[in-house]
């Protein structure tokens, strides 16, 4: 029968020590038995402070899943483009390759900013966060007048399928981009005092977004640009 | 408000379990019609009477049983019900890592399910659209939900807890949500790509110049165009294994416990079940042999179909290896998890047939594989998910699912499901193959009718088994309250071993420490495995 067996003996107890944070999460090697303080059963819970070290993994692991959006939009615009005759290329903007500057200039100033931060210099990380935070709006702007550029052209997402894919592949790039300023403007003004995350960690995880987020426009240009 | 609105695991871990369970019941009802409909298309389907009685009707109505079932119940309820439950409190976490985030995916979950089943009172264009918003939308709170169970294993495991020591549902969970987070994207991508071809006229996937410029043996009539089945099926096959890896997580984890011995080999069925998502992720052009691929690529999916077998056939082997001369103890939750297995192996060696382009080609059916695919991935995931539930409802409510009811229930459905889908795979074979000469195929049709109306006997019958449960369901939980022990199985795993429903908030302040892995025994005479939290020198003690 269920439950004959159960052994009542070894509930837990909780019991708040507090255990200092560490990166890498959970799993170390357990304390050895009876070692602190006379406790001498499994009974110990230890109070856990939730590890940042989450936050770094959520980004990557989320950047993972952006990108395998994108593959599989790459994956289907290089079948589409290879499958048909009905294929017009669209002549890139040459907008383009000037909000291209503008955004690897955002992303020198985002690590210019996150070395000031770890040396600690609070008004020069402001500086350069809202710098980056600056052109980052000013790349999305640029793409904005791109599209109006390709508008005033008569190619429209519904033109071709060339077309189609070159909305698709900037506009889910902005879209991603917009959160990335959304996050730069959390980082600004967001009152760490009260905050679970701290400004280091929320700042880090935002830079490395934006990195990535840079080098998926480089990727996203070059397919535009050879794949024509 | 704030307790529908909660961000607390346990909570929103028992909100996927109360939609699937609605989604699941809603969808038995329409396989019930569906039927109705094959075995007498002249009469009208009972219930739908007040809508339309067209082809386009049917096809809907086939498309929200899918939608509901693979969605609502195969995905959500063994990764994001159990899971949300159970993954934290197993792993000694107490909460997830994003428990804002884990709200949000169970809300988008909602407002999909509502989507999908509006859609299907809409005349047909508008219906897509919608269905196909809110495919976008769970395939998003899929995603978010991925994301989190990845990073909750990843980082939140309580000290001790090494990735060799997680239980083997947590392995599960973990490594389904690397597969989820692949794939869902790859929905989200293609369906947006066709809700903007549809809404806004861009032409990624149609367009009447696409298949101008078809070679015209390639084409078939009324299908999409192939880009986007190549999307959908990349999804699609894997979305197979996603359903099924939790369940494997549980129907071994219920096998190990109620068997009364270590899992048989276990570090290998941690490898087996990471190569079921691999393979899985890889055999997408399995359900593209028709359409214009590369001569030599049917052959390439092939094999790798017919390798899934190799880790298929190991984590039986597994099954069958804890089994082995155990003690074991038949509680109605331990039936449904051998249920699972039985159901898996019967439906599992029939998709080695499938997986030969060949003869899923020339020899079988639809019904073939629809009998295929019920028993293997409907069917058997169904088992594992009532098995999960009898076995963790004492943990989810302080009560236990009544024994005699559930047994009753299961041997009626467990009858019920193999006199539907055997005979479904008799039909596929004999009665549309297209091996056979015309004339005797259609003496073989009108043969067929009775089997017809036989499966769709025993498909009222196991529908109608399932009052067994709603009754012993409801009657548990608005009956009197049981005192449970607070670990009735006697399992060595975290979640037993805590206090019974705790709060979300004393949880996550309070870290177990872990000393050893999830099925370890300490002598062979033993017939409980030791807690995965006890202190070794307090085990001596005991011993003493």
């Amino acid at each position: 029968m269920p439950g004959t067996t159960s052994k009542p003996d070894i509930d837990l107890i909780i019991e708040p020590v507090r255990e200092p944070i560490r990166r890498g999460g959970g799993p170390t090697a357990p304390p050895p038995g009876g070692d602190d303080s006379g406790s001498n059963d499994g009974k110990r819970r230890h109070r856990g402070q939730p590890s940042p070290n989450r936050y770094y993994t959520g980004i990557a692991v989320g950047i993972v899943s952006i990108l395998m959006f994108f593959m599989a939009l790459a994956s289907a615009f290089l079948v589409r483009r290879g499958s048909s005759a009905d294929w017009v290329a669209v002549r890139i903007p040459s907008l383009l390759w000037i909000n291209t500057v503008v955004l690897l200039t955002s992303s020198g100033t985002i690590e210019l900013a996150r070395k000031r931060l770890a040396a600690r210099d609070l008004p020069g990380f402001k500086r350069y966060w809202n710098i980056s935070a600056v052109l980052g709006v000013g790349f999305l702007a640029g793409q904005v007048m791109a599209w109006r550029q390709l508008e005033s052209q008569g190619i429209y997402l519904a033109s071709n399928p060339a077309s189609s894919f070159f909305y698709i592949f900037t506009g889910a790039h902005a879209i991603h981009l917009l959160g990335g300023v959304g996050a730069m403007l959390y980082v600004v003004f967001r009152n760490f005092e009260i905050a679970k995350v701290s400004r280091n960690v929320a700042a880090e995880v935002t830079a490395y977004y934006w990195h990535f987020l840079d080098a998926l426009w480089i990727f996203l240009l070059l397919l535009l640009y050879v794949g024509r | 408000m704030s307790r529908v609105f909660s961000t607390n695991h346990r909570t929103i871990g028992l909100q996927y379990l109360w939609l699937s369970l609605v989604s699941v019941l809603v969808g038995m009802v329409l396989s019930a019609l569906l039927r109705w409909h094959t075995s007498w298309p002249d009469t009208v389907i009972p219930i739908l009477a007040f809508l339309e009685q067209t082809p386009e009707r049917f096809a809907a109505l086939r498309l929200l049983h899918g939608s509901l079932m693979v969605f609502f119940v195969l995905t959500a309820a063994p990764q994001m019900g159990f899971g949300s439950c159970f993954l934290p409190l197993q792993i000694g976490a107490g909460e997830m890592a994003f428990p804002s985030l884990n709200r949000l995916s169970f809300w988008m979950t909602f407002v999909s399910f509502a989507g999908i089943t509006v859609s299907f009172f809409y005349p047909q264009d508008r219906g897509i659209d919608i269905w196909l918003a809110s495919a976008a939308l769970f395939s998003l709170g899929a995603l978010f939900g991925a994301i989190n169970f990845t990073v909750t294993t990843i980082e939140l495991r309580a000290p001790g807890m090494t990735l060799p020591r997680l239980p083997i549902t947590a392995w599960a969970w973990f490594l389904n949500a690397i597969l989820s987070m692949l794939i869902f994207s790859v929905l989200l991508a293609g369906s947006a790509a066709l809700l903007s071809d549809r809404l806004l006229g861009s032409e990624f996937f149609s367009t009447a110049s696409f298949l101008a410029h078809q070679p015209q043996n390639l084409l078939r009539q009324g299908s999409l165009p192939v880009v986007w089945e190549r999307l959908f099926w990349y999804f699609a096959q894997a979305e197979v294994y996603v359903a099924m890896l939790p369940c494997f997580g549980i129907a071994t984890h219920l096998i190990a416990t109620f068997a009364r011995k270590p899992v048989w080999k276990e570090r290998l069925v941690v490898f087996a079940l990471g190569g079921v998502g691999l393979a899985g992720f890889c055999v997408w052009g399995c359900h593209m042999f028709a359409t214009g691929m590369n001569p030599f690529a049917p052959l390439v999916f092939a094999i790798l179909a017919a390798s899934l077998g190799v880790p298929a056939a190991f984590l039986v082997a597994s099954w069958l290896g804890t089994l082995w001369d155990a003690d074991i103890e038949f509680t109605a939750s331990m039936l449904f998890a051998m249920g699972f297995v039985s159901l898996f192996i019967a439906g599992g060696l029939s998709g080695i047939f499938l997986a030969r382009q060949d003869l899923a080609r020339a020899a079988v059916s639809e019904e073939f594989v629809v009998g295929h695919f019920h028993l293997v991935m409907g069917v058997a995931a169904t088992f594992a998910i009532l098995a999960a539930l009898f076995f963790w409802f004492p943990k989810l409510f302080g009560r236990r699912l009544g024994e005699p009811l559930g047994k009753l229930h299961f041997w009626l459905t467990f009858s019920g499901v193999y006199a539907i889908f055997m005979p479904m795979h008799w039909l596929g074979l004999l009665t549309q193959s297209r091996l056979l000469p015309d004339a005797q195929r259609l003496a073989l049709a009108s043969a067929s009718s009775s089997i017809r109306a036989f499966v769709t006997v025993a498909t009222v019958w196991t529908v109608a088994a399932q009052v067994l449960f709603v009754v012993n369901f409801a009657t548990t939980l608005l009956g009197r309250r049981s005192t449970v022990e607070s670990n009735p199985w006697n399992a060595s795993t975290l979640e037993w071993n805590a206090l019974p429903l705790p709060s979300g908030e004393d949880l996550a302040l309070a870290r177990p420490v872990v000393y050893r892995g999830a099925y370890e025994f300490p002598d062979h005479e033993s017939h409980a495995p030791v807690p995965q939290h006890v202190a070794p020198e307090l085990l001596a003690a005991r011993t003493r």
